[in-house]
């Protein structure tokens, strides 16, 4: 369809339909709003997306994105580098982050284990992980991957091959939101949640 | 639990109609193909959130029309409620109980409890293990939306399992993942088996009373679970588990070569018989459709028992197919339940019941009498 535009306009609207979430119809009107702005405020969007792309890099310690390397969080000292969180992607990282509770240092898997996908343990961050083990001084490891079926898997395989390490291996809890009505949580969550209750 | 008032937009052959229920018996009838079935189709998928008939939600939509609503008011013991369904050709399928859109599909479950006896039922009893897995399923989601939500995960698991029992042929190194499968397998799957075990045996109990009512004690009705593999029962949940484990790495040479996973719910089936003998390889067809109508009944029983609520009988073109005695009986059964019945004909229902409300169906328009 996009044959009808100048052959520049057309690229970049090629270019905008390949990012997920963004159909023909949405691709178009980022183009025509991307024309329609002044040429420094253009040249801005293509230097960031450049320089998002040139000036970031994983981290050599724990594989999350980062500007330096090793990352703020690996070479801070004022955090607990005996405590490893591990999570499914950079994305992760921030929402921990964004608790300020979590004094640990982190570790970013990029993925799952997902058979269907044709992912395997190769193909994660695991073989980095356990390096980071074998060579650092690490009391706890906290697995905080999705609970969903392959994030669930991802982390029994974890676990099962810290076992013989004997480093203490705990799992996020699931369940009721907190500030949330018990009344309005869905049943699953409400089972899950019945499922791993705790004595207090 | 009483359906009130029904409306369809572009819904099959539907445009436009509205439609207020009697609470005893509600007659639909008119000629083959001007849209019976549809309307009780309609109330099955508000009920369990799809269709008895297909899986394809598109087939749903009226020819040439870009989306399809419908609005369902029903009354609970404690509550109204309604639940209204749109689906528009380029989104999926949205669905919300009194105006709050649900997350997952797995939330209608429980909502509008709905037990349907329609004519391809009867495969449940002719066909393979599948659809008598079927027939556990729905009843036992209805009945508990963890189940729902235990079988969604199970189809995942098992679907990545046999993923990985094929990629191991090509990559050894992959080997040492299979065991965190295993026990995701188990673990799912063991609370499947077992919340089947307990319906099946309560259900057997319940159906072999209603068929020998049917059958004036001529017969006698039973239904076993037949799962892939024997465990011994049960104090805790873990038995079982570790019972599916051992029963599992048994068949490891077997799983790689094949690729798939040889045991767990999804080889499970219900062994039905008439007085000891297979009803798929003995029983005459009549008495295949009666041992289907037990086991409706019998599901109706146990519905009533856990929710304490009648749910909703959706009788599609039965009562032609069946004798005047069994008929009767049936009739007879399901008084305070509110029932919704297709017929090609108004005569064979010759109750006067004086609630009952007749509707006449002719190419996609319905008519209360």
């Amino acid at each position: 369809m996009s044959y009808f535009y100048a052959p520049p306009v057309a690229r970049l609207i090629e270019e905008f339909e390949k990012l997920p979430g963004i159909g023909h119809k949405t691709a178009q009107r980022l183009a025509f709003h991307v024309l329609n702005l002044p040429a420094e405020k253009s040249e801005a969007l293509a230097n960031a997306i450049r320089e998002a792309k040139l000036k970031t890099r994983y981290c050599s310690i724990c594989s999350n994105l980062t500007e330096s390397d090793p990352c703020n969080i690996c070479s801070s000292a004022k955090r607990d580098h005996g405590l490893i969180c591990i999570v499914e992607d950079p994305r992760d990282v921030v929402a921990m982050e964004r608790i300020r509770e979590f004094n640990g240092i982190y570790h970013v898997l990029h993925g799952v284990i997902s058979p269907m996908d044709g992912i395997g343990p190769e193909d994660i961050k695991i073989k980095e992980l356990l390096h980071r083990i074998r060579e650092g001084d690490i009391r706890e490891v906290i697995l905080a991957t999705d609970p969903d079926v392959e994030g669930e898997a991802t982390a029994m395989y974890i676990s099962k091959l810290l076992k013989p390490v004997g480093i203490r291996t705990t799992r996020i809890a699931h369940g009721i939101p907190v500030g949330g009505d018990l009344e309005y949580a869905d049943e699953v969550t409400l089972a899950k949640a019945l499922e791993g209750r705790r004595e207090i | 639990m009483r359906i009130e008032t029904l409306k369809l937009k572009n819904y099959r052959n539907y445009d436009n109609a509205e439609i207020e229920f009697s609470d005893t018996y509600n007659i639909i009838y008119g000629n083959n193909a001007q849209g019976k079935t549809n309307v009780i189709e309609s109330i099955f998928l508000c009920a369990t959130g799809r269709s008895h008939r297909t899986s394809r939600d598109s087939e749903l939509l009226k020819y040439g029309s870009g989306f399809f609503e419908i609005l369902l008011k029903y009354s609970k013991e404690n509550a109204d409620e309604e639940i209204h369904v749109l689906y528009s050709s380029d989104e999926r399928k949205k669905i919300s109980i009194n105006e709050i859109p649900l997350k997952k599909i797995g939330g209608l479950m429980g909502h509008l409890n709905a037990v349907m006896f329609s004519p391809e039922d009867l495969l449940m009893i002719k066909q393979g293990p599948a659809e008598r897995r079927r027939f556990m399923d729905m009843t036992l989601s209805q009945l508990r939306p963890s189940y729902f939500y235990d079988l969604q995960q199970y189809a995942k698991i098992l679907f990545q399992r046999n993923n990985l029992l094929k990629n191991i042929s090509t990559d050894k190194k992959l080997a040492d993942t299979l065991e965190v499968w295993d026990h995701h397998l188990a673990k799912t799957g063991s609370r499947i088996m077992r919340s089947r075990k307990l319906f099946l045996s309560r259900l057997d109990t319940l159906s072999g009373l209603r068929h020998s009512r049917l059958t004036n004690n001529e017969e006698s009705l039973k239904l076993n679970y037949s799962p892939s593999f024997e465990w011994q029962e049960i104090q805790d949940g873990d038995d079982l588990e570790e019972e599916f484990i051992k029963n599992i790495k048994k068949n490891r040479q077997k799983e790689l070569l094949r690729g798939s996973t040889s045991i767990g719910p999804h080889r499970d089936d219900i062994d039905i018989t008439l007085n000891g003998e297979s009803t798929k390889i003995y029983a005459s067809q009549g008495q295949q459709r009666t041992s289907v109508l037990s086991m409706k009944l019998a599901e109706i029983d146990l519905m009533k028992e856990e929710t304490e609520e009648s749910p909703v009988l959706l009788l599609d073109d039965v009562l032609s197919e069946l004798d005047d005695r069994r008929k009767e009986y049936l009739l007879d059964n399901i008084e305070g339940i509110q029932a919704f019945i297709t017929s090609t004909e108004k005569r064979f229902f010759t109750r006067s019941t004086e609630n009952a409300k007749f509707f006449i169906v002719k190419q996609g328009k319905i008519k209360g009498e």
